[in-house]
């Protein structure tokens, strides 16, 4: 509900401005108001629109299709990956628009899963260069959860756990029946206090599907505002098309197409993707020029490659009892309980056990393939609707080479598909390898077990996958990722890539917060570096000290939270 | 054809009335609720109940087989004739606008394609199975039609079907034909759903309890027409839970 003024325009497209973003999401949102708020000029490219949330967004399911990024991708491999609503936003806010908002941190253990367990990649930072991002970004958004979270690296949260509506009623029940510790109440981005001109939440169940109250967080709320306080632009329904370089080996701005689909180069002495895993790398692909054949970026011919989404099975419950599980938003508990490996178990890393809350059309779907219905099958199980509860597996599938996305253009093997601009679209392969399928199998069982001690009468479950990350990494050296650990590509030093796509592992975390944290993390590096990245000062030379945290930087009025520090 | 079996009591086996609105919910309204939803919200939903839609991408032919399709993936023989849902003119307008998921199977031609070619299949199955039209087929030769593709083991027309993975263009089916009927507060009302939600959330979150303005649940045994094969007991070989379907929302 809140009334944020659209954006006017400020720069031509000749004007040479600092930072052009491209992707106004999670990660792009945060970068626009830090780099703003530090006097850098800075235009974020959305490719969706600048969203009115009372006029644009419906309280309504089958409404809310345009919350997506819709256009043509094509989906393959053994295990192909339902793309769209499933993971993929579009408009100002991106993902942080429709994501249920859970907000786990990673845990210390993430950022190093080849050193202990031997599969997967280190990240080249760890815990200790996120954590006081971590702690600033869950201030800022900021985050309802509980006084002391036991997984991972133990913490806080400023603002209360939320009530629980009947499926973490449902967690709550089966967990304590088997001993497993949960986490009810958070930690979500959603508010459960007002804050500044965001109410708190209203329990309307609608999170997927975009939250008219302004109480879930998406960075259309949380800092965009802010951003365009401190003189950011924002062009929407603006198309970025390719990243252009220059003789020096440097990039100069960024081709894009307007609304009318116009085309148009926008100077930029720095550019920084923030599209998300499928469009960044698709992107730097389609930006391939003499001397980068093989895409922008990718000397290490690792662009593209190791994507991965998160399995996300659901297991559905039916209870004698009433639930109405469409209240509540869907992510009100959860238990990382299985996160780590277990030296027990047969499989490398873990899940975690999170409520999902499907509305009734995303139901039928479910019960479509979870128990084959149709016809007076289907008519009879969507009666008893409220009568069911589900839970969802969120868990650590690893990074593997061929697990990738590519670009449909034809060629060796690939399909022949254009979007509306005759750019080839996204082209997706993912497979389950052996770690994997132990994994959800354990998974699964184990969710289904909860839910079996909740007191269900009937359980089932439906395969699927959430999220979707990498594609292009960051690393240690250059021969084994696209970019450094600041999101700086190796080969191309003024261009950034910042989002979802840059994480080497994933956790069993969502990684919404991740994102966000990371991102502020590079804005705080940028403004360190200054000239050396924005006119190459340095002349190449690559400083990789960690900058401070700039806690000041954070939008007004949302770092001096106070933090509940139970020991 | 127009001579439906009627829905049953199992107790007694006598014939169930058509109802003005099935389901456990009786007396509940989500339209009465309107004027607690936000105008944006309020015009989408009144829209969808009384905006009449045109076919204009099925061919006269193929949305006679369609629709016949259609009315055995989501039966509503229990309801009153002026209180059925429509549901082809949805999935026509999908098609005509040619309205994406967002994604397509490596697997599958584009979905305008897919469904021309379903519409030939079913007709083709019904000819050579039965020698007669697809909608002209009893309920049940019609359903196992349905159901023999569901398990995709379509007894006929098997070269139509080879132009497409024929589990996926089940899910792609059930899935179009669920996002229109449970997309409408009659569907919403069936089951006991509270519909739009803004500016007016929920205060009873546990124990399944309702609102104030919602009702209780009223319980009433009833029993599948007796020439049907859908229900729920006959389910459990169609189960496809392994295969990720079109149009699927997030969740985490």
């Amino acid at each position: 509900m809140q009334r944020i003024k659209i954006p006017q325009r400020r720069f031509k497209d000749d004007d040479l401005i600092d930072f052009a973003i491209v992707g106004v999401g999670s990660a792009g949102g945060v970068l626009l108001q830090r780099l703003a708020r530090a006097g850098f000029t800075a235009v974020g490219f959305e490719a969706g629109p600048f969203w009115d949330t009372e006029r644009d967004w419906v309280s309504d399911e089958a409404g809310s299709h345009k919350l997506y990024w819709n256009d043509l991708r094509i989906t393959g491999g053994e295990h192909p990956l339902a793309l769209g609503a499933n993971n993929s936003g579009k408009g100002v806010g991106g993902g942080s628009v429709h994501w249920a908002a859970f907000v786990p941190r990673f845990h210390p253990s993430d950022f190093e899963v080849y050193t202990r367990d031997g599969v997967g990649a280190d990240w080249p930072i760890t815990y200790k260069e996120i954590e006081p991002y971590y702690d600033l970004l869950e201030q800022e958004i900021p985050v309802a959860g509980p006084a002391w979270y036991p997984w991972g690296k133990p913490h806080g949260h400023p603002y209360a756990p939320h009530p629980m509506g009947g499926v973490g009623d449902t967690l709550i029940a089966g967990c304590t029946k088997l001993g497993i510790p949960v986490s009810a109440g958070g930690p979500v981005a959603i508010l459960s206090a007002s804050h500044g001109d965001r109410p708190h939440c209203i329990y309307r169940g609608f999170c997927i599907q975009g939250c008219k109250v302004g109480a879930k967080a998406s960075t259309l709320v949380t800092h965009v505002p802010d951003a365009l306080k401190n003189g950011a632009e924002i062009r929407d329904c603006c198309m970025v098309a390719r990243v252009s370089m220059a003789k020096d080996g440097r990039t100069d701005g960024i081709v894009y197409f307007d609304a009318e689909g116009k085309e148009h180069f926008q100077r930029a002495r720095v550019v920084i993707v923030c599209g998300y895993a499928l469009e960044t790398p698709r992107l730097l692909l389609n930006s391939a020029c003499p001397g980068q054949e093989r895409g922008l970026a990718n000397s290490s011919g690792t662009l593209g490659k190791y994507l991965m989404a998160q399995a996300g099975n659901v297991i559905l419950g039916r209870f004698e009892n009433l639930i109405r599980m469409y209240k509540a938003p869907p992510a009100h508990a959860l238990t990382e309980e299985f996160y780590e490996t277990d030296p027990k178990r047969d499989f490398a890393r873990g899940f975690a056990v999170q409520t999902v809350g499907p509305l009734p059309i995303a139901f039928a779907k479910q019960m479509m393939a979870a128990k084959g219905a149709w016809g007076w099958g289907m008519r009879r199980e969507m009666m008893d609707y409220n009568h069911w509860s589900s839970l969802g597996l969120l868990g650590e599938i690893l990074p593997w080479e061929d697990n990738r996305i590519e670009l449909a253009d034809g060629r060796d093997g690939r399909h022949d598909a254009r979007d509306r601009f005759g750019l080839p679209v996204a082209q997706v392969t993912f497979s389950l390898k052996d770690n994997d399928k132990k994994m959800i199998e354990f998974g699964k069982n184990k969710v289904m077990e909860i839910m079996w001690a909740a007191g269900a009468v009937e359980v089932v479950q439906e395969s699927r996958y959430a999220h979707l990350v990498g594609a292009c990494r960051m690393s240690k050296t250059p021969d084994a990722g696209v970019c450094d650990k600041f999101g700086r590509t190796w080969d191309v030093p003024n261009l950034f890539v910042m989002d979802g796509s840059v994480m080497p592992t994933q956790g069993s975390a969502n990684p919404g917060l991740t994102i966000q944290a990371l991102a502020a993390r590079t804005a705080d590096y940028l403004i360190s570096q200054k000239e050396a990245i924005l006119s190459n000062s340095a002349n190449g030379r690559r400083d990789m000290s960690e900058p401070p945290c700039r806690r000041s930087l954070a939008p007004p009025g949302t770092f001096t939270r106070g933090i509940p520090h139970l020991r | 054809m127009d001579e439906r079996q009627p829905l049953t009591n199992p107790a007694t086996g006598e014939a169930l009335a058509k109802r003005e609105q099935p389901g456990y919910y009786p007396g509940f309204s989500t339209l009465k609720q309107k004027r607690y939803w936000d105008a944006a919200t309020r015009k989408v939903v009144e829209d969808r109940v009384s905006k009449q839609k045109s076919i204009r991408f099925f061919t006269a032919e193929e949305a006679r087989t369609m629709l016949a399709v259609v009315d055995r993936v989501l039966p509503q023989e229990d309801r009153m004739e002026e209180r059925r849902i429509r549901i082809l003119p949805g999935i026509d307008e999908r098609l005509y606008e040619n309205r994406l998921e967002g994604y397509r199977f490596e697997d599958m031609p584009p979905d305008q394609e897919v469904y021309r070619i379903a519409a030939r299949a079913f007709e083709e199955m019904a000819r050579a199975l039965h020698d007669r039209a697809f909608h002209e087929l009893s309920v049940r030769e019609q359903e196992e039609i349905l159901k023999s593709v569901q398990q995709a083991k379509p007894q006929a027309a098997q070269e139509l079907w080879k132009q497409m993975n024929i589990e996926r263009f089940w899910t792609m089916l059930v899935a179009d034909v669920v996002s229109i009927y449970y997309a409408h507060p009659w569907a919403w009302d069936e089951i006991g759903y509270g519909g739009p939600a803004y500016p007016r959330g929920y205060m009873r979150l546990e124990e399944g309890e309702p609102e104030p303005w919602e009702v209780e649940e009223q319980r009433y045994e009833w029993g599948a027409p007796s020439d049907s094969i859908s229900d729920v007991e006959e389910l459990h070989a169609g189960a496809r839970d392994h295969l990720v379907h079109p149009g699927q929302a997030g969740t985490h």
